[in-house]
């Protein structure tokens, strides 16, 4: 049963249409057949009474003298007259079964007694057989003259039994392929909305949901017409959730700039105090030397650390559009970039960068990434957590990040790690979907390891060819 | 007599309408069966051929001028009993009736086969057996055609008497067909193993039911003896009748209507012949009677 539930319903139907038919056809055709050979039965019971009764009748006093060729004439013309019944052997006996005389005497002889046993009943005949029996003991009151011993040829019936089966058989056969092959065509059409409905379900499921076609749509009308727009609408609002997440991650990218922008300011910031004070401490007592000298070697040390932060903010979003090979100094300059949210934490960076050239891997997409998954690993570590950074090359590009939190929920796991770019149930995942969106496009892949204590999340990325790369 | 003997075949095969017709004609002035020719036929010849008893009918109505009744029956006793006993004023009987009766009886003509008054007995077995003769048949089950017949039964049983046995000794059993043809078919049937036959009914037969007599063969004939006779008792109570009668069976060969008859039998015509020809038949017929 489970896997005939599995056969589609194309087939189904025909298959139940046919054993349904089979099944009609087995109890018609036995009716036929069992009233067929009621009638032949009869048909060949009262041929062969009448044939008995005028052979008695005209045998009779022949018989009481043993006059053996009277009985056999009798037989003869009997045989001659009664054509229809196909009277093959008959026999004629006395009351002791010695014979009188037979249809073919060389093979019952005058005088030879009949051994067989005596039918059971007066009339024997089975449907399909090809001989029937009867008999007839013809007694007077007090004794009997003798008995009557006729077999009939009913092959003509058994032949017209056989005709009226295969004749069965083929109608039934004809009609049975007939209506299981209407029922094939007539699912099919029936079908045909539904597969075109699971065949876009099923594109969907691939992550490319497409509209029903209105060439589709033409075609249905009624409750699958209904159907089919209901999918669309479906499709539709799966774009645009797709779409809001898209501008939603826009926007997150936005806000972290603008947090990044506050640090930036905060950087600068911090150390412009110092560069005032060493300003007004030169202006006020500059002539004394080495107050002069430790106020300039102040000034060089802030500026020094204000063009430092500068040139790694503009390296970060300098070329967002343009392709660019990854360096070492990109890895290295996202410790600046989480820095100060790290140093808010307590959080110490540790970064073991492996690279030591160009990597034929885009930069702007891979800084991204890690990027989101620092950030997200200090979200995730408790203060005073190390997070680890370690990246290495060799057939392929490897990123490690370990954080020291309880550990990633599932949903997190599941949006880090979904090869189709459908967008997460709930924003709290946008930097995820994001970062696994990046690898995915990358044509890398996101990888979960439970460490202890944390979570390392790993990234490989394949290293494009330098065609290929162009190609992109 | 001309026009008598151009009358076409229908008018012929009509002949029983005819027949019914005369009676009518001749009920006014007396009672048609006095006038009328009652001719007696035993199953010597085909009985069973109702063309030939029609044909034969109206030959003898048209040229005796008198209504003929044909008079059939089963057995050669009934027959010679009814033509001793005056119901018949002539029969077609058997040479052994005949010797048997022959001071009560007169010759009145006998037919002419192979332009001899002269026939012979046939004993006949199954085509397959490998018989020769009589005494090869012992156990047998014996067709004979009539107990009062000259091929069917005397001529056998004579035999038996010369070699001093008697049927229901010789064979397992006998039975009587009444019947030349019926003989044929016992044997050919294989009812019987033998049988005693009229030899010209055997020949006739294997001209007209070859299918018949393939299945059988003649073991052995008989000498040639004197054909079935048509006889009449010999005071007849009315010569003139049995006059015409015996003229339309003489001249049967002159008229075409005759010879469409003696075509169907198969014979060349009809004789007047003498008693003597019957003697061999008389001869069987005493050996037999000694032999008791």
């Amino acid at each position: 049963m489970t896997r005939l539930g599995k056969w589609p319903v194309t087939v189904k139907v025909p298959l139940a249409v046919a054993a349904l038919m089979i099944t009609v056809g087995v109890i018609v055709s036995e009716q036929v057949l069992r009233r067929l050979e009621e009638t032949q039965t009869r048909f060949l019971s009262d041929l062969s009474q009448s044939y008995l009764d005028g052979l008695s009748s005209s045998i009779t006093p022949a018989l009481l003298r043993e006059d053996n060729w009277e009985v056999y004439d009798a037989i003869d013309r009997a045989k001659t007259i009664n054509r229809g019944l196909r009277a093959t052997e008959t026999i004629v006996t006395n009351a002791d079964r010695f014979v009188i005389a037979a249809s073919d005497p060389r093979i019952h002889p005058i005088g030879s007694q009949i051994t067989a046993t005596l039918p059971a009943s007066k009339f024997s005949f089975e449907a399909g057989a090809n001989t029937a029996s009867a008999m007839r003991v013809l007694s007077y009151p007090g004794r009997t003259a003798g008995i009557i011993f006729a077999t009939f040829d009913t092959r003509h019936l058994a032949a017209e039994r056989r005709d009226v089966l295969w004749a069965l058989t083929i109608s039934n056969g004809v009609l049975t392929l007939t209506l299981a092959l209407a029922g094939w065509f007539l699912v099919m059409r029936m079908m045909s909305p539904v597969r075109v409905l699971t065949d876009h379900l099923g594109a969907a499921q691939d992550g490319h949901a497409d509209f029903i076609p209105s060439s589709d749509l033409s075609k249905t009308s009624g409750e699958f017409r209904r159907l089919f727009r209901s999918y669309n609408a479906l499709v539709r609002s799966m774009r645009d959730r797709e779409e809001l997440a898209i501008r939603l991650a826009e926007e997150k990218r936005l806000g972290s700039l603008g947090r990044l922008a506050s640090s930036l300011a905060h950087e600068i910031n911090n150390p412009l105090g110092g560069l005032f004070n060493a300003l007004s401490t030169l202006k006020s007592h500059g002539a004394i030397e080495h107050v002069r000298e430790r106020s300039l070697a102040l000034l060089e040390r802030g500026l020094n650390g204000i063009k430092d932060t500068v040139r790694t903010t503009l390296t970060v979003y300098r070329s967002d559009s343009q392709s660019r090979p990854l360096e070492p100094s990109d890895i290295d300059d996202l410790k600046l970039l989480v820095a100060p949210e790290a140093k808010r934490r307590s959080i110490r960076i540790e970064m073991i960068n492996g690279l030591v050239e160009k990597m034929p891997v885009p930069a702007t997409p891979i800084r991204q990434a890690i990027l989101n998954l620092l950030l997200n690993a200090i979200a995730a570590s408790p203060d005073g957590a190390t997070i680890t950074l370690t990246t290495s090359s060799d057939e392929q590009l490897e990123i490690v990040v370990k954080d020291c939190g309880p550990g990633l929920p599932d949903w997190a796991a599941e949006v880090l790690t979904a090869t189709n770019l459908t967008p997460p149930r709930s924003e709290g995942g946008l930097g995820l979907w994001t970062t696994s969106r990046l690898v995915v496009q990358l044509g890398g892949r996101i990888s979960i390891r439970p460490a202890e204590p944390g979570t390392e999340i790993l990234i490989h990325i394949p290293l494009t060819r330098p065609e290929l790369a162009s190609a992109a | 007599m001309a026009s008598k003997t151009e009358l076409s075949r229908r008018a012929v095969l009509g002949s029983s309408v005819a027949l019914l017709l005369s009676r009518h004609a001749h009920a006014s002035s007396e009672p048609a069966s006095e006038r009328a020719i009652h001719f007696g036929l035993t199953p010597v010849f085909l009985t069973s051929d109702l063309e030939l008893l029609g044909r034969l009918q109206s030959y003898l109505q048209l040229t005796t001028g008198l209504p003929v009744n044909l008079v059939e029956r089963r057995t050669y006793q009934e027959i010679t009993a009814m033509l001793i006993s005056g119901q018949l004023d002539a029969a077609w009987i058997c040479g052994y009736p005949y010797v048997a009766h022959h001071r009560e009886l007169q010759l009145v003509a006998v037919p002419l086969w192979h332009q001899k008054p002269l026939y012979q007995s046939y004993l006949i077995v199954d085509k397959a057996r490998d018989a020769q003769t009589l005494a090869d048949l012992r156990g047998d089950i014996h067709a004979f055609s009539d107990p009062d017949s000259n091929s069917g039964f005397l001529v056998t049983r004579a035999q038996l008497a010369a070699m001093d046995v008697r049927p229901e000794n010789f064979f397992r059993r006998s039975i009587f067909t009444y019947g030349h043809r019926n003989v044929i078919r016992a044997v050919a049937s294989g009812l019987a193993q033998s049988g005693s036959v009229d030899g010209y009914v055997y020949d006739v037969v294997a001209n007209l039911e070859p299918a018949l007599v393939s299945g059988t063969r003649v073991l052995s004939a008989s000498e040639w003896l004197g054909f079935p006779p048509i006889a009449a008792r010999k005071n007849p109570p009315d010569s003139q009748k049995l006059s015409l009668l015996k003229a339309a069976l003489l001249d049967i060969h002159k008229t075409e209507e005759g010879r469409a008859v003696l075509a169907m039998l198969q014979l060349d015509g009809f004789a007047s012949e003498q008693p003597s020809l019957y003697e061999t038949i008389a001869a069987k017929a005493a050996l037999v009677a000694a032999a008791g």
